[in-house]
């Protein structure tokens, strides 16, 4: 009995501790929203891709709250996996923060749902007017059906293949310019079982990897012809899914179907993929696995067209929430954000392309030859550059929980190229027509 | 527990073997065979992911040995300082801790009702319980969100509080009313027979012999509050009150896949759990021999 | 109300009438404020056209999304019929294993107190965590499966193969919740009935077959029913490790709701799929207590 009173008394008195650090905890917190006091302003901001990137943003806030001492800023990482659920969620619930790291692919998901703040009138007025690279601004137009700018691009990205130096030298193999060069070089890259030439992301994801490549390689320069019938089953196209396929398990690793970026990266980092496609951004991951001096990357090749073709990327930015109290203060972070300093420091850390022009011009990106290139492939006039409808609101999901699978049956066999690419152009073509319709008055 | 052991023994002392002969070769045998080799398999199934992780978190990135060789403490370091795991830490404890405590003792009431308590509505209530679990949390996040916003725990701690004790509660109490009635009301009859109320002959004789359900439940919904991840990252929205879960997921993701400080923050979330496991474990057992012999 | 009675109705009735609604008033409440509405949500929502990329379509659909469900969607069916497979062979396993090891540490032998630690230490691990480790383990460039002779086996992206790797990592961390259960409810048997057997000449099978097993009737048919339902419900494993394929392989249908309600945001839909699920298991529940004459013959 002593002893349960014993026992009971202890857990009492824990229960007690804890409670009173809970309770103390969220009442140092419920100051959050307004704890001005001092006059001071505290924002919130939710970076979209949590994690690596957070010292990156502590850095920053640091000297944006030094430059600007009336404002506090409050750093929220989301995890890139959740954070459309976390948007959605907070925009149902009506707790969306001020300011927040936006991407095209759902921007017209956020939009539907009337959660931002238009920043056109606001950019015209600020000190970046003009600093930022009017194709990623009207990039973000496009996104959504009323062509406001609804965020402000920081970052520009590119489809790119990083590879092992050493592994191409020792087969002596140039980076392949065109994709006949390509599949000889995966050829001769591949030592089965103990090395492979290439990687296919068949998981998560892997939808806008494979359309990016196919455009690469069919030169096609629309997703949707004039009538309105989306593109991507092209012959050349499906052509393109056929022969990277027909990689499958002879010159890639047979986990590929299931893999989603961790785990392609964690079978390239392993040393036993020579090449991967993935984007700039992936850059830290490499350095950290190889070390900068062992590792390069180049754009997708070009095919029998001749003319380079890119998918454009999901444009990264910033965006300001319609719900905040404190709007001007969020822009002033904002501009902050995207000046040439702190958007320069930004892209140099993670190995992407700033959008301010002038942070274009640093010399850090001359000092990494594949960020240069993926520079000159952007400014290029001759290269195409191929729009995806991130207006649709369904392009997500259509790209992803709609024919991820079927991907997948192609990669088994279960199911032809052309038929998935047009089970595919179907779904785009019906929601573009819909969009259409719903749009049109 | 002695008194188990040797009397599960005895049948074969009986059968022919000399008594006292604890080191018969056939007897040891038997024991190997049926203790021993499916323990000792079962605990390499066990063990080898648990090293696996301890690899990744312990050798350089890019590494490829099957050994931690050299040992390197810098993925405990990204996971710790950079990535803030000692204030997810300290709220996952209060946490898990708070859960277990309201789970527990909510669920040890609800438990001794239904257990010993024939009442209108039990059934009903045993199905609401049962029903409750049949939806995923994930497509009751809204409205969910929407309560607490109602009562103001939107970024508070007590929103996970609670949430687990109320997604945890209705199988601690249907797991609790077993229990219970594995306990003989005669025990507690004799007791109010001697004079004690109800309550009382409760505390003093039922509780004693509920120790293992108690550890049992109690642990259930600490480790499911402790690893809740969706919730965690939905009903906050503040860094400071993050937990080891919103942790864990920062490390893998579209552009990092870092799995040495997955695994270091995995270390580092498994370990004292582990810990405090390994030193409550012993309750899980023998909860009579204490409390039927004072009782 | 028989146990009250043979206890103490003489004594304070009144009280005692009350004393369970008390007990059980805590949960009641929580259950009303926090899920009632959810759960309700949930519902309402499936009758409802409710997708978040196509606000301008939403409104009330009658019985649109069922019939949608039942009729149009093969992959309704086909992830019915993989997740009835998927539990029914976890659930056996994991009782089968979790008996095991919970006999098997209920013995008395050195290191026992360790080596329960470690057993039931998967139990701690988080959801995230424990998929995380499992890619590692089986992918043929980081895992450890090349150790062990076979470096080509990509077990999770064969369709012959992934069942039963996705089955052993679950079982890692769900043997141990067994385990953990019936340890507790081996406690609960009274030495005296061992005693009694042995005294019979019972052997060990026997023992086990007729004081072991009969005890622990009631503890595992909860912790089999309740196993069930999580299982059933259960996402996050499948979700890391293979996202439900390759090629709809491996998709269970809550796993379908979420690539239906949170990837696609087509909420009614997936409600419509979350509801079916919901009478699947109320009926399954129902049914697997009556069958099982749960508490039938509850001791006085």
């Amino acid at each position: 009995m002593r002893r349960i009173t014993k026992v009971c008394s202890a857990a009492v008195a824990a229960l007690a501790l804890c409670v009173t650090a809970a309770a103390c905890g969220s009442d140092s917190g419920g100051g959050g929203g307004g704890g001005e006091g001092s006059g001071a302003t505290t924002i919130t901001f939710w970076d979209n891709n949590g994690g690596v990137r957070t010292p990156i943003y502590q850095e920053l806030i640091k000297r944006f709250e030094a430059a600007n001492p009336t404002i506090k800023v409050e750093y929220v990482g989301i995890p890139i996996a959740s954070v459309q659920q976390k948007y959605d969620t907070a925009i149902a619930g009506g707790e969306t923060p001020d300011v927040g790291g936006v991407t095209t692919s759902y921007l017209a998901n956020l939009t539907g749902q009337q959660a931002l703040e238009p920043a056109d009138a606001w950019l015209a007025g600020s000190a970046v007017n003009g600093k930022v690279l009017d194709s990623m601004l009207a990039s973000v137009k496009q996104a959504t059906p009323d062509g406001k700018l609804y965020m402000v691009p920081a970052t520009s990205n590119l489809d790119v293949v990083w590879y092992q130096k050493d592994k191409l030298a020792e087969a002596g193999v140039e980076a392949p310019e065109t994709w006949d060069e390509f599949f000889t070089a995966v050829g001769k890259l591949t030592k089965t079982p103990d090395q492979y030439g290439w990687t296919i992301r068949g998981g998560a994801g892997s939808i806008f990897q494979l359309l990016a490549e196919a455009y690469a390689y069919s030169g096609v320069t629309e997703f949707f012809d004039a009538s309105g019938k989306s593109t991507v089953n092209d012959p050349a196209n499906a052509e393109l899914v056929g022969k990277i396929a027909a990689l499958y398990k002879k010159a890639t690793p047979e986990a590929d179907v299931t893999n989603d970026f961790p785990k392609m990266v964690a079978q390239f980092t392993s040393g036993k993929v020579a090449m991967m496609h993935h984007n700039l951004g992936s850059y830290n991951d490499h350095v950290k696995a190889f070390g900068a001096e062992k590792i390069d990357a180049y754009p997708l090749p070009v095919g029998a067209s001749g003319k380079r073709t890119i998918v454009a990327n999901p444009v990264d930015g910033f965006g300001v929430f319609k719900n905040s109290e404190h709007k001007e203060a969020a822009w002033k972070f904002v501009e902050f954000l995207v000046s040439k300093e702190n958007n320069s420091y930004w892209n140099q850390q993670t190995g992407q392309i700033p959008a301010n022009k002038d942070a274009q011009q640093d010399a850090w990106i001359d000092e990494r030859p594949y960020l240069k290139s993926a520079v000159e492939v952007l400014a290029d006039p001759a290269t195409v550059v191929v729009s995806p409808p991130y207006h649709l609101p369904q392009f997500s999901s259509i790209t992803k929980a709609d024919t991820e699978p079927l991907f997948q049956k192609v990669l088994l066999g279960q199911m032809k190229p052309q038929e998935f690419l047009d089970t595919m152009g179907q779904m785009l073509t019906e929601a573009q027509a819909e969009w259409k319709k719903s749009h049109s008055n | 527990m002695a008194t188990e052991v040797i009397v599960r023994d005895r049948p074969r002392t009986a059968a022919g073997t000399p008594p006292g002969a604890r080191k018969d070769p056939r007897k040891d045998r038997g024991r190997v065979l049926r203790l021993y080799v499916p323990l000792g398999l079962y605990l390499v199934f066990t063990l080898v992911p648990f090293y696996w992780m301890i690899v990744f978190a312990l050798r350089p990135t890019g590494s490829t040995a099957p050994v931690p060789w050299p040992i390197t403490f810098e993925h405990f370091d990204t996971v710790w300082n950079d990535i803030g795991y000692a204030v997810f830490f300290k709220n996952s404890v209060i946490v898990g801790v708070l859960s277990l405590f309201f789970t527990t003792g909510i669920a040890l009431m609800g438990g001794y009702a239904l257990a010993r308590f024939r009442f209108r509505g039990r059934t009903v209530f045993l199905v609401v319980l049962l029903c409750t679990q049949f939806i995923p949390g994930a497509m009751m996040l809204i409205p969910l969100f929407t309560i607490f916003k109602g009562l103001g725990l939107i970024n508070s701690l007590w929103s996970l509080v609670i949430a687990g004790t109320v997604f945890n509660l209705p199988l601690s109490i249907i797991l609790m009313s077993g229990f219970v009635s594995s306990v003989p009301f005669q025990v507690e009859e004799a007791a109010m027979v001697d004079g004690c109320t109800r309550g009382r002959a409760f505390l003093a004789v039922v509780l004693p012999q509920l120790r293992p359900g108690l550890v049992a439940v109690g642990s259930f919904a600490f480790i499911d509050t402790w690893n809740t991840f969706l919730f965690a990252l939905m009903f906050i929205s503040r860094q400071d009150n993050f937990t080891i879960p919103v942790g864990l997921s920062y490390t893998i993701g579209e552009y990092s896949a870092d799995f040495g400080a997955l695994a270091a923050g995995g270390v580092i979330a498994a370990v004292p759990v582990v810990l405090v496991f390994a030193v409550i474990q012993r309750y899980l057992v023998h909860g009579l021999s204490a409390g039927a012999v004072k009782g | 109300m028989t146990l009250a009675r043979t206890a103490s109705a003489e004594r304070r009735p009144l009280a005692l009438r009350w004393a369970p609604y008390l007990l059980i008033s805590p949960t009641v409440v929580l259950i009303a404020v926090f899920l009632v509405y959810p759960i309700g949500s949930v519902l309402y929502y499936s009758l409802q056209h409710y997708n978040l990329t196509r606000p301008w379509a939403n409104g009330f659909a009658g019985l649109d999304n069922f019939r949608e469900m039942l009729f149009e969607d093969p992959l309704f069916w086909s992830s019915l019929g993989f997740t009835a497979q998927w539990v029914l062979v976890e659930i056996v396993l994991q009782l089968v294993l979790g008996l095991a090891l919970a006999l098997i540490v209920n013995e008395s032998f050195i290191g026992r107190g360790l080596a329960r630690s470690l057993v039931f230490s998967p139990w701690a691990v988080s959801g995230v965590l424990t998929t995380s480790i499992w890619i590692l383990l089986y992918n043929p460039t980081t895992g450890i499966v090349r150790y062990l002779g076979a470096p080509e086996a990509a077990v999770l992206g064969n369709p012959d193969t992934v069942f039963g790797a996705l089955v052993i990592t679950e079982l890692w961390r769900g043997v141990p919740f067994f385990a953990i259960l019936l340890l507790a409810g081996l406690a609960g048997i009274p030495g005296e009935l061992y005693e009694a057997a042995a005294v019979d000449g019972a052997g060990r099978v026997r023992r086990f077959l007729h004081v072991t097993l009969p005890h622990l009737r009631d503890a595992i048919v909860l912790a089999t029913l309740l196993r069930s339902v999580w299982e059933f419900n259960n996402v996050d494993l499948i979700y890391t490790l293979t996202g439900g394929g390759p090629a709809q392989a491996t998709t269970t249908l809550p796993l379908y709701v979420a690539q239906r309600a949170i990837d696609s945001k087509d909420f009614g839909y997936g409600s419509a799929l979350t509801t079916a699920g919901f009478l699947i298991l109320l009926f399954c529940s129902l049914l697997y207590l009556r069958l099982s004459r749960f508490g039938a013959d509850h001791k006085g």
